[in-house]
């Protein structure tokens, strides 16, 4: 059993001398004290006094980062691979397309949630990868992971959208026929929410909140020549557009950058794995931070990665973009605050500011070092368990039994 | 005769001893067994070469050791030795290696590049090179005849520090077919990339792929229990076989049975001539998959994946089997639900010969981060991991897999100059591989374009392969 929360928040937390990132553009600090109060960041300085009220936790020059953040997961709506009914990234009723919300499935009992967390992951986009109404694919939510039933941070955080070789037979096989559809389902919202006595079908609500700029268009596309697509769509339109996937937006970095167009992908890909994404390479991320775009990291190269181990994937991946070019504090960004500002949570989230949420994480090493671990992490300012299922798992059969002890199995 | 009868007798009793073979062996007998007919002889050529002298390195050797400050000496692609200030003759490359690490070649024991081959498209998902998938039984398959010696993926993987890969046949039916053992140096044929001498594998695989394939068919098997049965009568078939050509060669008298290219491959493994891996994830199955190894005297090389293995690790330890894993994959089958970080170094822990492996090409690019994650999960829970043993995971021991145990897998003199040259601690997210040298020759240079291979599909085309270091 993972018991509930008995991590109550107490009154005032100082964490100090810690080596913290607090993410707020002017590089780390050394010996940072910093004061958690009523589960926000109350102060972070160097070398603060902690408050006589506060439990102090001496961090002996341990990182300490924002909790981190995924810009795109299936967690909390995907629990074991092959069994269909536990799973619900994806719907095949054709009535919902953009209106398709995820918000209703998501559990917050799912056995990867604690694994995510445990690897340092707070925030989460949780997405949907597929749907019966090409191109839309439906709206993603923001998610929490505190350890209560309501792990809800943003619903409908945005909408999103697939276009390339992954969709094309919903499409009639042509490309072309995405764009076509896209474009057509954005004028006809726009049209239809224009009329005096307008009555916009579900589908155009969502789109609405698009229109006018509420959440941004996610664009899931890996090929240049449909991230252009995307770049001339979000100027014809007006609206706010992300590229996701973006193999290839190295190739288009300059344009990306010029359209203010944030882009979330995952530093892994550098394998020419389908026509998409033939231009596929490991400093795309780098080529595209250089250029100036805002970039949020994820991490699907390996499918397993993308919910299963959500947190230790994306931190690899991050990892690999400095490996290849990208400056740290800069990758770091692509898995706090520019997700945050992304999707729309960057008001109380994504920076150890004064006034955000408590959501923080200290390290035993760097946490872009795939063999790192949290040795603590905070949601809302409530320190969070770190027992799995998989730790529970190694505890009942690490050390094995004894001859003459009970099995494993009866361990707890 | 009568020597050939005597190696008859050794593997009737052994059945299993790690035995190098080349592809056709020399028997003094004039008829011979033919469960290992047709196997290619390897055409492969070490590429272009000089003797090489890398200096001041911190040296993990895949014997357990750690050097700081060491020189590695090689002489016609062999290590010739590994010690403090080694002279070299004249005409000998001196490679500075200050500051950075070296360690032998990757080996993975468990690729499906060259099957698994970029770009993947809707002709892969109509039919897809990676198994064959008719039937539940398809051990007369040899994946090298589906091995695309110019698919990039062997490229990403040599760049990244593996020498040497074994291509298993997928997991899909029961009994999937013989492997192949590769250096990831791209050429004409499947051939002139195989690993000269190196022992022949097959590949098997329990649990849920083949119930979950052939059963919506309607075919057999729908069961585990049906799963075990095939194995069973296929091994009882077998054993028959076996016994009637060793009979007959051994009388010389007679007809020839009728040959059977499935039962050979059979027969081949109960000869302990194919090291038998098998695709297993459950603590059950494996355990039953052993117990008729037993019945029918054949031995398992290594389960695959195996998961679930730290319930079971005494199984390994009894039974001399390696157990090749993932550093954290779990959940995406049932039957994976169960997998742990802390798998490897458990079973290290308790003397298992444990491995990583890719399966794909994404981690089958980056295997020393598999073991660093590993190896830093197995240092939470107090196992003590230090660099110099963590890098047999991913060496010597997968050597011990491929059979190749006696000259790869170890930097020791007279082995394959099988080298990377890694720009830091390879169990940094940060380092790269920055020279790979197969056989003691250049097959990449981070900095040397003229050691930079690029795959025949990308020319043409706006690849984003190139590496800026």
């Amino acid at each position: 059993m993972i018991a509930p929360s008995f991590f109550a928040a107490v009154a005032a937390v100082a964490i100090i001398h810690a080596t913290a990132w607090p993410m707020t553009g002017h590089g780390k600090i050394d010996n940072a004290t910093l004061v958690i109060r009523d589960g926000k960041i109350a102060s972070v300085e160097a070398g603060g006094a902690p408050p006589a009220d506060a439990q102090v936790i001496d961090a002996k020059g341990a990182t300490l980062t924002p909790g981190l953040m995924n810009a795109a997961t299936q967690l909390g709506l995907v629990e074991t691979g092959q069994a269909d009914e536990t799973n619900d990234m994806a719907t095949t009723n054709a009535t919902l397309g953009a209106a398709f919300d995820v918000t209703y499935a998501l559990n917050a009992n799912s056995v990867l949630l604690p694994v995510a967390r445990a690897d340092g992951l707070t925030r989460a986009v949780s997405y949907l990868s597929g749907s019966g109404v090409v191109p839309f694919t439906g709206q993603a939510a923001v998610i929490d992971l505190n350890d209560t039933p309501d792990i809800v941070d943003q619903p409908r955080a945005a909408v999103y959208a697939q276009v390339g070789s992954a969709s094309l037979s919903g499409a009639g096989g042509s490309r072309a026929g995405q764009w076509q559809l896209l474009r057509n389902a954005l004028s006809d919202a726009r049209d239809a929410l224009k009329l005096k006595d307008a009555k916009p079908v579900r589908e155009q609500q969502a789109l609405a909140r698009v229109l006018d700029g509420t959440v941004p268009l996610v664009i899931m596309a890996q090929r240049e020549s449909d991230i252009r697509q995307a770049i001339a769509l979000a100027k014809d339109y007006g609206i706010r557009v992300v590229v996701m996937g973006a193999d290839e937006a190295w190739r288009c970095a300059d344009a990306l950058a010029a359209a203010h167009i944030a882009v979330v992908l995952d530093p892994m890909d550098n394998l020419p794995i389908s026509f998409d994404q033939i231009g596929a390479r490991l400093d795309n991320a780098a080529r595209l931070d250089k250029a100036g775009v805002k970039l949020a990291f994820y991490s699907s190269g390996n499918p397993i990665y993308l919910s299963y181990n959500a947190g230790l994937g994306m931190r690899e991946a991050a990892g690999l973009a400095v490996a290849n070019g990208m400056d740290y504090d800069h990758a770091l960004a692509a898995v706090t605050r520019n997700p945050a500002e992304i999707f729309g949570i960057a008001n109380h989230y994504g920076t150890l500011a004064p006034g955000m949420d408590a959501d923080l994480v200290l390290w035993d090493g760097d946490p872009l070092e795939p063999s790192s671990a949290p040795l603590k992490v905070f949601v809302k300012g409530v320190e969070a368990p770190l027992v799995t299922r998989q730790t529970e798992l190694r505890d009942r059969y690490y050390p094995a039994p004894k001859p003459g002890e009970l099995p494993a199995e009866y361990r707890k | 005769m009568k020597r050939f009868g005597l190696r008859l007798a050794v593997c009737a009793l052994v059945g299993f001893a790690p035995t190098v073979h080349a592809a056709v062996k020399a028997r003094p007998a004039a008829i011979e067994l033919p469960f290992m007919a047709g196997v290619p002889v390897s055409t492969y050529h070490p590429l272009p070469r000089t003797d090489l002298l890398i200096r001041d390195a911190t040296v993990l050797d895949g014997d357990g050791h750690r050097f700081d400050n060491a020189d590695i000496l090689i002489h016609d692609g062999k290590i010739v030795a590994v010690g403090a200030h080694l002279v070299a003759k004249p005409g000998v490359e001196i490679v500075d290696a200050k500051g950075r690490w070296v360690t032998p070649g990757i080996i993975d024991p468990h690729s499906h590049d060259g099957t698994y081959a970029m770009p993947l498209t809707s002709v892969d998902n109509q039919a897809s090179d990676v198994a064959e998938t008719a039937t539940p039984e398809e051990e007369d398959t040899w994946i090298l005849n589906g091995v695309n010696t110019a698919d990039a993926t062997f490229i990403y993987a040599l760049r990244n520090g593996v020498t040497t890969l074994q291509v298993l046949p997928g997991s899909t039916p029961l009994m999937s077919g013989r492997a192949v053992t590769l250096h990831p140096i791209p050429a004409p044929s499947v051939t002139d990339m195989m690993v000269p001498d190196a022992p022949a594998g097959a590949k098997m695989a329990c649990g849920d792929n083949a119930k979950l394939h052939f059963g919506p068919l309607n075919q057999k098997p729908n069961s585990r229990g049906a799963e075990a049965a095939m194995l069973r009568e296929a091994f009882t078939e077998a054993k028959a076989y076996r016994d009637a050509w060793v009979k007959y060669a051994k009388s010389g008298r007679g007809a020839p049975p009728e040959r059977d290219i499935k039962l050979d491959t059979l027969a081949a493994i109960l000869d302990g001539d194919l090291r038998l891996n098998i695709h297993c994830y459950r603590a059950d199955d494996m355990n039953n998959w052993t117990r008729i190894a037993h019945e029918f005297n054949f031995r398992i090389t290594a389960f695959h994946h195996a998961v679930e293995a730290y319930k079971t690790p005494q199984l390994f330890t009894d039974n001399h089997i390696c157990a090749v894993v993932w550093s954290d994959w779990w959940g995406f089958k049932m039957e994976a639900n169960d997998g742990i970080r802390e798998n490897a170094a458990i079973l290290d822990h308790d003397g298992v010969c444990v491995t990583m492996h890719s399966d794909g090409p994404v981690i089958g690019q980056r295997l020393n981060i598999e073991a660093a994650k590993a190896a830093g999960a197995g240092r939470r829970l107090g196992l003590s991991e230090p660099p110099e043993h963590v890098i047999t995971w991913i060496t010597s021991n997968p050597a011990k897999v491929l059979g190749l145990e006696t000259r790869m897998g170890s930097l020791r003199p007279g082995f394959d100059a099988d080298v990377v040259v890694w720009s830091a601690d390879p169990f940094s997210i940060y380092s790269h591989a920055d020279l790979v040298l197969v056989d003691g020759a250049k097959a990449y240079d981070r900095f040397d374009p003229r050691y930079q291979p690029k795959s025949d599909f990308q020319l043409g085309r706006p690849a984003g392969e190139e590496m800026q270091p």
